[in-house]
């Protein structure tokens, strides 16, 4: 599929991951085990719904500090190709729903490696001030040093 | 000469203070504030031969004030600063936002596979 990225609202994340593909996508499309890495400690994550087909419903809860469990993430997956490609969007809610406040979609592919898997997730973003919503999700995703340090030991170790 | 100098002060100091320290660049700056302009329309104003200008813009465009465009032979530049800011603060946000869960998921999977391949 061909579309164009706009540096300024687009981002994309490419990493070789050393597993097998078939290792890495049931890590993401294995509701349990996406719990464990979608939303950092101390946050606690929990898969609402994680219906893997177009129009399905993609819903996660957040728990800050073992609190109750928030809003997180509403959204709707696009497209799913088992084992290469999840697309989803919070532009629509479970059932192609169109949601209140959309900000952008999500095209995660995965791709065989000579050293695992290639993982490539492009985001495109909505231009507009609803990116304060998503910059106010992103702060309580808790992402920074810690995940930064993390990376770097893990890379260090390896 | 004089540039030369600035351009080496400018590695060690704040390029945006700098770049809003000379006369001519906070002049090009502020007919930028209402509008993209080529080179040559901004150059007019000036007693300056276009080489020497142009430092001057090379200058404010190291220092991310503005940006130029090359179509045809035409150079534009634009200035655009607080959007510029504003998006690439927020664009930022969500790069290390997606780079932490790609670090977790990549943690998460070779963790899983390290317990189930006993060394």
């Amino acid at each position: 599929m061909n579309f164009m990225l706009n540096p300024d609202t687009d981002l994309t994340i490419s990493r070789v991951i050393k597993a097998p593909r078939a290792r890495v996508w049931s890590a993401w499309a294995d509701a349990r085990s996406f719990e464990q890495w979608w939303i950092p400690e101390p946050a606690r994550c929990k898969v609402v719904d994680m219906e893997l087909r177009a129009g399905g419903a993609f819903q996660t809860l957040m728990s800050e500090n073992g609190g109750e469990f928030g809003p997180h993430l509403n959204a709707c997956f696009l497209d799913v190709v088992e084992g290469e490609r999840i697309v989803f969007t919070n532009a629509l809610t479970g059932g192609w729903r169109p949601a209140a406040q959309p900000f952008m979609t999500a095209i995660i592919t995965l791709a065989d490696h000579p050293d695992g898997t290639e993982y490539l997730a492009q985001v495109m973003h909505k231009d507009n001030a609803d990116r304060n919503m998503h910059a106010e999700m992103g702060f309580y995703d808790g992402w920074g040093t810690v995940i930064e340090q993390l990376a770097k030991r893990m890379e260090a170790g390896a | 000469m004089i540039l030369s100098l600035m351009a080496q002060q400018s590695e060690q100091l704040d390029g945006i203070f700098q770049a809003l320290a000379d006369p001519t660049r906070r002049a090009v700056l502020g007919r930028l504030g209402r509008g993209p302009a080529s080179i040559s329309d901004l150059a007019k104003p000036f007693d300056m031969a276009l080489p020497s200008f142009m430092k001057h813009i090379h200058f404010l465009e190291g220092s991310g004030l503005i940006q130029t465009r090359k179509e045809g032979r035409v150079r534009t530049c634009a200035i655009d600063k607080q959007r510029f800011a504003t998006i690439e603060a927020w664009l930022n946000d969500q790069r290390a936002l997606w780079e932490g869960r790609t670090d977790r998921l990549e943690q998460f999977v070779l963790k899983t596979q390290d317990k189930e391949t006993p060394k």
